[in-house]
This record gives C-alpha cells, structure tokens and sequence, in this order.
C-alpha cells in the first residue's frame, strides 16, 4: 500500500487545506509502491519552502537541506550510494532562483537524479512573493503593480544540456503525472518534472480563484498533452522531451 | 621515510589517513592544491569520491549529503570561500553532520590581497553561522601536525556529530619540510552513524524532537537539544585540550599565538613565556587561566587585528596587550617592533 511510504502519524500535515503539494506527496506514494521502493533502497531529499516539508513524511530516510540546496546535497548522496534511488522533491523557489547556479550545474553533470519541481509560480510559505517561475503582469505582494520580467523558462534550460529530460505535467493529471515521475526514475540521468501546481491560499485568491478546485479545473481547462514525438512542449502542452 | 611534504598535501593525506572517502571543493588559492590532490587521489581509486563543485555553497552542501550518505567528507577552502560554507556548516550543527572544513586563511575581507597568509578568520570559525553552535577547531603550526591535527579533526566530527574546522593559513599551507608521515602514530574513529537508506529517519534543518520530526515552535524540545548538544561538544573537547606551553621564570610577560606566528616567533623563547593554543575552539578556558596566572603582561600576536587577543581577554577578565601583524607580512622584526611599542621597552 502506498500509505506504508507515508508518515500518517504526522497527519494533518503542515499544509494549507486545498494545497496541491499533498497531491505530488500521494502520487509519488503511489509510483513508490508501484515500482518497490522503500526504506532500504531509496532516499527523498527536499529544500526549504512548503514543498520542502514533503521528505519528512515519507517513511524512508530522509533530508531536508538548506534553501536551494537539495541538488548538491542530493548529487553527493547518489555518489557515494550509487544502489539508492534519490528522489528530489523540491518548489520552484528552491530550485529555481535561490537554488538556480546549482541546478544549471547539477543538469550538466548529469546524475542519476529524479527531480519533482513544485511549480506553483509563487513563494507561498512566506505570503505570496513572487518567483523566478511567476508569469508577467501578476499580481503578487512583491510585485503589487504586475510582475515585470517574464518567468524563466525551465524547458530551456534543462534542454541547454547535452543529454536532458524534462517533463511538464499539472497536479490535476494525476495519470499523465504518475507517468512522467515513473518515466523520470526510469531515465539514467538527470530529469526533472516540472510539476503546475497551485496555492490557493497565498497566491491563487489575489487570482481570483475561490477555491482549490476552481484552480484544478483551470488547469484541466488549459493545459493539453503534447503529441508523443514533441521535440519542444509549447506553452500549456503537458509531456515530455528527452535527448539521451 | 622522511620526505619533502607541503602542509596542504600532509593535510590531504591526513585525511585519507583518518578514512576520507568523498571531496567536494571550489578552486581557491592557498587551498587548491588538496582539492587537486583530491581530484588525483579520485581518478586512480574508485572508492573515493571527488566533486569539483560549482561554488563553496554547493561544496559544502555536498559534504553534508556525503556524510548522510555514508562517507568521510571534507572540503577545503580559504577566507572567501569559507563565508560561502557559513550557512552549511550552521546546518552540519542543526542536523549533526559530521564532516571537516578545511581553511587555509588568507588576507581579508572578501577577495582581499591574494594570497598573502593571514589568520583573520579566528572569530567567523567560532561564530561564523547562524544561532548558537559549538564548534571544535584545531590550529596546527608545522606539516607533521598537519597531517595529525587532520586526522584529530575526522575524530572529534565523528565523535561529536559536528563540523570540525581546521584552520591553517597561506603559509603554513604551502610550508614544505622534512617529515616521516608513516612513523606518525594515529588513532582512527570509525564512522558514526548509519547511511541513509537504512532507516526512516528524518535529517532536518529545521528544530526538531529525538525522531527528527520538525518541532519549530517548542521551546522545551529546543533547549533540551541545545544543551545535549553543547555537553556532547564540551565531552569531545575536553579529549582534545591540545596547546603548547613553555613557561619563563625570568619574565613577567606570557606571549600567546598560533599556527605560523608561533613558529615565527619561537626565537623570543629565552625571553617570554609562550602558550600556543592547537584545539583553538572551544577556548582553552581553565588551561589559558592556569598558566597566564603569575604573568603580569599577556600578549597575543596574531596574523589579524586582534581577534583572539579579545577572546582572550574575555576569558582571562583582564586586559591583552595586542600585536597584530597585517597586510601578509609575518616576520620576527615586524614582532619585535610590534612588542617593543606594545611595551615600551626594547625587545631584541
């Protein structure tokens, strides 16, 4: 059972009810179970944020590193315990901005690394600041007139690497998503999944949003998959592009 | 046999002496040349492991998941580079990582005059991250302790959970002398802790009760951790009280330094006393008071502006006459003119 993998004696979790990342915690469960991994054979390792929290109820070891530090911490570990599986789960914050040089650098290297990328466009844990992800023009209550740069285009820059794999999936495509994280540890390399996801509470309402599921739904309503032999996932497609 | 060996490489065999099996470090002058050796050392045995890291930030971060993993990790590195580990190495003592912090110190702040030696990151060794840790440092002053005092560093991390610092500097870093490593005799302390992957533990960042489960808002659990902490650093140090002393009954002056400025000035024997401090943190508190007692004047020479001189002073409660050497220049004139203004008399 997938609920083996998770601590439930720490329920509820330090989430905000309606918060997406309690979804990539359960659907990461599952490819878990699915595919035998456990305590004795693989580690979660998480940054700071919301999402870093994610690691710590998991029922293996697990690491919860510095802001923006997972992808170093996580690279040494698979070095020195090359039979682990090492699962990074980390926000776009983390990753992406604080964590940024090393995540350019980690990609390059090439580890065999399954990374899982909260994308929720916002910096939800410390009230609704905007990110490196953030889209141009929105409001967020450090961008209180619109966002004025665009966001970074993590496509591109897990593909500016010899070998990569990327993958763009939402938390409301639970199938497409169980697929890429399968297809993510699956690959011999770095790969990244970056995850649309929401934050009702510190970013969604400002959005106008009335609920979690009215963001769901609006991810259902937009994002489309992408044909199976994309070479580049456009704007709101959902799949995945690879180059081993 | 006895053989020309530099600081840095007694450093980097200390370490494989003590069982490291990962390095990650950044390029930084006077340091390199361990992560060179370590780059070497790497490509002929698989079993060590080397990363040559995109910033200090990422080396440092690296060591910690290295040791979670399983290994003996390490990283050297100097003034700079060193400021960019501070936020590591506070986490190696929030989660209790064992690991060394290798810093060959040079002349500062930020970029500084490299790379002239210098002792001026005394004070960021003890206080250099966030909150209130405890950490162990060891300051050696010649290549043979290079090699020990590495060895004791892997030893106390292990012992205590912590990031032990070695602290060197430019000088002694690229010191070559005559010594016999292999006729050193070494205790080894086995790694401590069980790899990840062999339990469902949870090493966190954040404060946390025995199981590792965030508690960020309980004071109890906080304090009570602090202090197991604190009496496990204050155990492993007291193991390792390592100094120097040489008294004088013809002086009323005790002159205390270390690292490099105490080999520079070791020819003033005849006429002070001299402590040299090895385990330079935590203070050596009762063994600084025991034998400064009957010393009218206390000195401090230092590599800095008065860094040590002050805590020193703080242990001691009385007042330290200061002698920094700066700018690199570290030289018996420049001490004895330094000693001869500080006390006003004519030292030769």
């Amino acid at each position: 059972m997938f609920k083996d993998l998770l601590k439930l004696e720490l329920f509820p979790t330090t989430w905000c009810p309606g918060c997406g990342i309690g979804q990539i915690m359960i659907q990461l469960a599952m490819v878990m179970d699915e595919l035998g991994l456990d305590h004795t054979n693989s580690t979660v390792i998480s940054g700071v944020g919301c999402t870093g929290r994610l690691a710590g109820y998991f029922n293996v070891d697990g690491v919860y590193t510095l802001h923006g530090r997972t992808l170093p911490v996580a690279e040494a570990v698979k070095l020195v315990n090359p039979g682990l599986k090492v699962i990074v789960v980390s926000g776009d914050g983390d990753l992406a901005s604080i964590g940024g040089n090393h995540l350019l650098h980690a990609a390059r290297r090439n580890p065999d690394l399954t990374v899982l990328c909260n994308n929720n466009q916002v910096y939800g844990l410390t009230g609704g600041q905007a990110g490196p992800t953030t889209p141009r023009d929105t409001k967020t209550v450090s961008t209180p007139a619109g966002a004025i740069y665009d966001p970074v285009n993590l496509q591109n820059l897990m593909k500016a690497g010899a070998k990569y794999f990327y993958a763009r999936t939402t938390v409301f495509h639970q199938v497409h998503f169980r697929k890429c994280i399968k297809e993510a540890i699956a690959w011999p390399g770095f790969a990244f999944i970056d995850i649309i996801c929401h934050c009702i509470e510190n970013n969604g309402r400002r959005l106008g949003f009335n609920s979690a599921y009215e963001m769901l739904q609006y991810f259902r309503q937009t994002y489309k998959r992408a044909p199976d032999d994309a070479e580049i996932l456009e704007p709101f497609e959902i799949g995945i592009v690879r180059k081993g | 046999m006895k053989r020309l060996v530099q600081g840095n490489e007694a450093i980097f065999l200390g370490a494989l002496k003590a069982g490291a099996n990962f390095f990650a470090g950044y390029p930084i002058s006077p340091a390199s040349e361990i992560l060179v050796l370590a780059a070497e050392h790497a490509s002929k045995n698989p079993d060590f492991k080397f990363i040559q890291s995109e910033d200090e930030i990422a080396a440092a971060n690296a060591i910690m998941g290295a040791s979670l993993a399983g290994a003996k990790s390490f990283t050297a590195t100097s003034g700079p580079g060193f400021s960019l580990m501070q936020e590591a190495i506070g986490y190696g003592h929030q989660v209790e990582v064992p690991t060394v912090f290798v810093n060959i110190q040079r002349v500062g702040p930020a970029t500084g005059m490299p790379t002239m030696p210098a002792q001026q990151d005394i004070v960021q060794t003890n206080y250099g991250s966030s909150g209130d840790y405890y950490p162990l440092a060891f300051y050696p002053n010649c290549v043979e302790e290079c090699y020990r005092y590495t060895v004791t560093a892997f030893n106390a991390a292990e012992e205590s959970l912590s990031p032990v610092i070695l602290l060197s500097d430019g000088f002694v870093g690229h010191l070559n002398e005559m010594v016999d490593l292999g006729a050193i005799e070494v205790k080894v302390v086995p790694r401590s802790r069980p790899p990840l992957g062999t339990g469902k533990r949870f090493f966190t960042g954040l404060a946390h009760d025995e199981k590792g489960n965030p508690r960020t808002a309980d004071a109890v659990v906080y304090k009570e951790w602090l202090s197991k902490v604190k009496t496990r650093h204050e155990k492993v140090a007291a193991r390792y009280s390592d100094f120097e002393f040489k008294g004088n009954t013809s002086s009323d002056t005790l002159l205390i330094s270390y690292g490099i400025v105490s080999r520079v000035i070791a020819p003033l024997a005849s006429q002070f006393a001299m402590f040299r401090p090895i385990r330079i943190f935590p203070m050596l508190g009762d063994e600084l008071r025991e034998h400064a007692q009957g010393y009218k004047k206390i000195v401090v020479v230092e590599a800095n502006d008065g860094q040590y001189a002050c805590l020193v002073e703080r242990e001691l409660k009385r007042d330290v006459v200061k002698v920094p050497l700066l700018g690199g220049r570290i030289n018996l004139d420049l001490v004895r003119k330094g000693l001869s203004e500080k006390l006003e008399r004519e030292v030769l």
